[in-house]
């Protein structure tokens, strides 16, 4: 069965084609700068075939409507006919409190993501534009919705709410919500085939750490607190974003600072976390080199950020009643060691027990980096949300679950 | 390795949405910058035609300056800025506006008396470098733009729209049609204010709109409390800010709008409806005469030292000099 996976963004297109169950990528690519000038493509085959195509590029329909051209190409393509694509499966950020599972996509689910564009003004509109443009393309082919936000729908009321008026949580769906949970349930699913234990037996705490990052504890298999939020502000600290902040404080800044309410989200979002303490780079890569240097606002926040995980990770072991493995994925979390030596180092006395040549010497690989005597086990595990986004997309028609 | 990527589109005819590449300004003063800004933060290129190559250069120094402020205030990141000023050229060569689809006149007349003849010259020079499919608009609020449109060839193109200052942060855009004014005109108006989240008000042509109309009145009443000594420049700014809830009051909005400008509105009005209320007050013709622009000249009815509004200390009827 080939899947197209899709993940639109507000002026990107990341795609990947899969054949399944077999898992390979046959090809894949990014359409960029969509609406604006210098768009492209991006386009790689699983052979090396490599083509950057330019030109110009409207809006999501037109730049969907290019990739199957380039996939239907002589030159670049893998595929004779479009009938050959059995299915197209769709990252869809926010499936607010309506979509625990991905789900086959109809009239019904596209209404409903619709009115939960509030949730998410940011990421939802692309990514119905994306359902949109393969509906009028492709009406015959089945879709499916894999939702960031529903591997955390199992997380218990104390948990999600927020201790304000329970009115507003009625009356807006003001709650946590939880991001990045196709990664979360990959590497938690990944660490318990690794360590070969049912899922049902373990305690995981799953640290997702890229340009975006968060962190989940996975209890029996079910994520039951996450640290994102209801927006992907809050918890630990980004590279461009505060993470958990005294809501007091912003109302101090707005009124000191005298901006308004745009600017202030600008602000929390896009100067602040590792960008604005370092004031290097929002690149992890950048402000350890200056660290090394010398700069004392660089090794700050690296404290900072390694203190905040730290944290995190005692309070889920807290929640879970203690802890059986730890997770690292993500850009960060996979290839730099200081952020994972760093971020455990302390927790010895919960059984933490990091190897450190283990931990240097490894990249991009799943791997076991604690000492063989350490009860809990610290994993690097690559994480592959397109995969999920195919794996469900194919369970789902596979099994016929949307027909039931 | 670069191909075109037109070779790759599927069997089906490519539908064009239509999507706005390009919009001109001619004239960037203050207005005419903010929709540059405007323009090129939402991702469309941004060309802008001004008197001389060294006022191109200034402006874009200007530019420059201004979102080097946005950065400081938090409201704009390194990157976007970059990204921002790779949209924006200007010239003083009215072909950098051919491929535009929409060029807004928003001139800033330095001269006495109506701008009306010279706006109708810069609507001249638009038509003779734009296709005919290319709409030309006017910023003015105040003039009519059956009268300015009347020089164009193709009238159906013309159509007012008046952004008010600051743009950044007033979120509704005057649209003014003329009974000339085609469909297609007002469809490619609306898509560029959807791409730029504005609303449109769509009004009947008329001088001063909505916003000019009220606040000329407002400012002319307030310079007549302030000339009976009723109450001083802050004390009316004041109250009138806090009982409405307005961003500033009339003498704050006047010096921002500079004094030169809503003189020229007020002669506008009075000139058309013949109403007492739009006559220009005595004391705004006195403080013009005397070159008390306004914030941008650093005095108005306040004096502006280092981006703060300081009250003046002399008395105000002596134009704050002490005697």
């Amino acid at each position: 069965m080939k899947i197209i996976v899709l993940n639109c963004g507000s002026s990107s297109i990341k795609y990947q084609l899969f054949d399944m169950p077999s898992q390979q990528v046959i090809a894949k690519g990014l359409v960029d700068k969509i609406g604006l000038k210098g768009s492209l493509i991006d386009h790689e085959r699983e052979d090396g075939a490599h083509a950057i195509l330019e030109g110009e590029i409207l809006d999501h329909k037109q730049g969907i409507e290019y990739v199957l051209g380039v996939l239907l190409s002589e030159k670049y393509g893998s595929i004779k006919e479009l009938e050959e694509i059995d299915a197209v499966g769709h990252r869809v950020v926010h499936g607010g409190e309506r979509y625990g599972e991905s789900v086959r996509i109809n009239e019904s689910v596209t209404n409903t993501l619709e009115e939960m564009i509030d949730l998410a003004p940011l990421h939802n509109p692309p990514n119905l534009d994306g359902i949109n443009a393969i509906t009028e393309l492709l009406p015959e082919v089945p879709q499916v919705g894999v939702f960031d936000t529903a591997f955390h729908q199992t997380m218990p009321k104390h948990s999600f709410l927020y201790g304000i008026p329970y009115s507003l949580y009625k009356k807006h769906g003001v709650r946590r919500y939880g991001f990045h949970g196709s990664s979360h349930k990959f590497v938690s699913k990944k660490a318990a085939e690794f360590l070969n234990k049912p899922m049902s037996e373990l305690n995981i705490i799953t640290c997702h750490l890229g340009n975006g990052a968060s962190i989940a504890a996975i209890q029996k298999g079910k994520s039951i607190d996450t640290s994102m939020g209801m927006t992907p502000i809050e918890g630990l600290i980004m590279g461009t974003r505060s993470g958990d902040l005294d809501i007091g404080a912003l109302f101090h800044i707005i009124k000191k600072e005298k901006i308004d309410l745009a600017t202030a989200n600008t602000l929390i979002n896009k100067h602040s976390g590792m960008l604005g303490i370092s004031g290097v780079s929002s690149d992890m890569r950048d402000i350890e080199k200056a660290a090394e240097e010398g700069n004392e606002r660089a090794q700050c926040s690296l404290k900072m950020y390694q203190y905040r995980i730290k944290k995190y990770i005692g309070s889920y072991a807290a929640a879970m009643g203690g802890v059986d493995t730890i997770v690292f994925t993500g850009g960060i979390g996979e290839n730099d060691w200081l952020t994972r030596q760093n971020s455990v180092q302390g927790l010895e006395f919960m059984g933490v027990e990091l190897d450190k040549s283990k931990n240097t010497g490894m990249r991009g690989k799943t791997m076991d980096i604690s000492t063989d005597s350490s009860k809990v086990k610290i994993l690097v595990i690559p994480t592959n949300e397109e995969l999920v986004i195919a794996s469900d997309t194919f369970e789902i028609l596979d099994k016929g679950l949307d027909k039931l | 390795m670069k191909e075109r990527l037109e070779d790759f589109s599927l069997g089906k005819k490519m539908i064009k949405q239509g999507g706005l590449q390009k919009i001109g300004v001619v004239g960037a003063g203050s207005t005419g910058k903010e929709i540059v800004r405007l323009v090129a933060r939402k991702g469309i290129e941004a060309v802008f035609v001004d008197i001389s190559e060294e006022r191109v250069q200034e402006v874009m120094k200007l530019l420059n300056e201004q979102l080097d402020t946005k950065i400081n205030r938090w409201g704009l990141t390194e990157g976007e800025k970059r990204a921002m000023l790779s949209r924006i050229h200007g010239s003083a060569d009215y072909s950098i506006l051919k491929g535009c689809n929409i060029v807004i006149e928003a001139i800033n007349s330095k001269k006495p008396g109506t701008s009306l003849e010279e706006r109708k010259k810069v609507f001249q020079k638009i038509e003779a470098v734009v296709s005919p499919e290319t709409t030309i608009a006017s910023n003015t609020a105040t003039l009519m733009i059956s009268e300015i449109s009347s020089v164009l060839k193709h009238k159906e193109r013309a159509i007012g729209l008046h952004f008010i200052l600051p743009i950044d942060h007033v979120k509704v855009v005057e649209v003014v049609k003329t009974v000339s004014t085609s469909d297609p005109t007002i469809n490619c108006i609306s898509k560029f204010l959807k791409m730029t989240e504005r609303q449109m008000v769509e009004v009947q042509e008329s001088p001063g709109n909505i916003n000019t109309r009220i606040m000329v009145p407002l400012i002319n009443e307030a310079c007549a409390i302030l000339l009976e000594g009723v109450a001083d420049v802050a004390q009316i700014d004041k109250t009138i800010k806090s009982s409405t809830g307005l961003l500033n009051g009339p003498f704050e909005m006047a010096d921002t709008i500079g004094l030169d400008k809503v003189l020229k509105w007020m002669e506008n009005l009075y000139r058309e409806f013949g109403e007492i209320r739009f006559k220009p007050s005595p004391f705004i013709k006195r403080l013009v005469r005397a070159g008390m622009l306004g914030r941008r000249v650093g005095e108005g009815f306040y004096l502006y030292k280092d981006g703060k509004r300081i009250q003046k200390k002399g008395n105000i009827l002596h134009l704050g000099r002490s005697i």
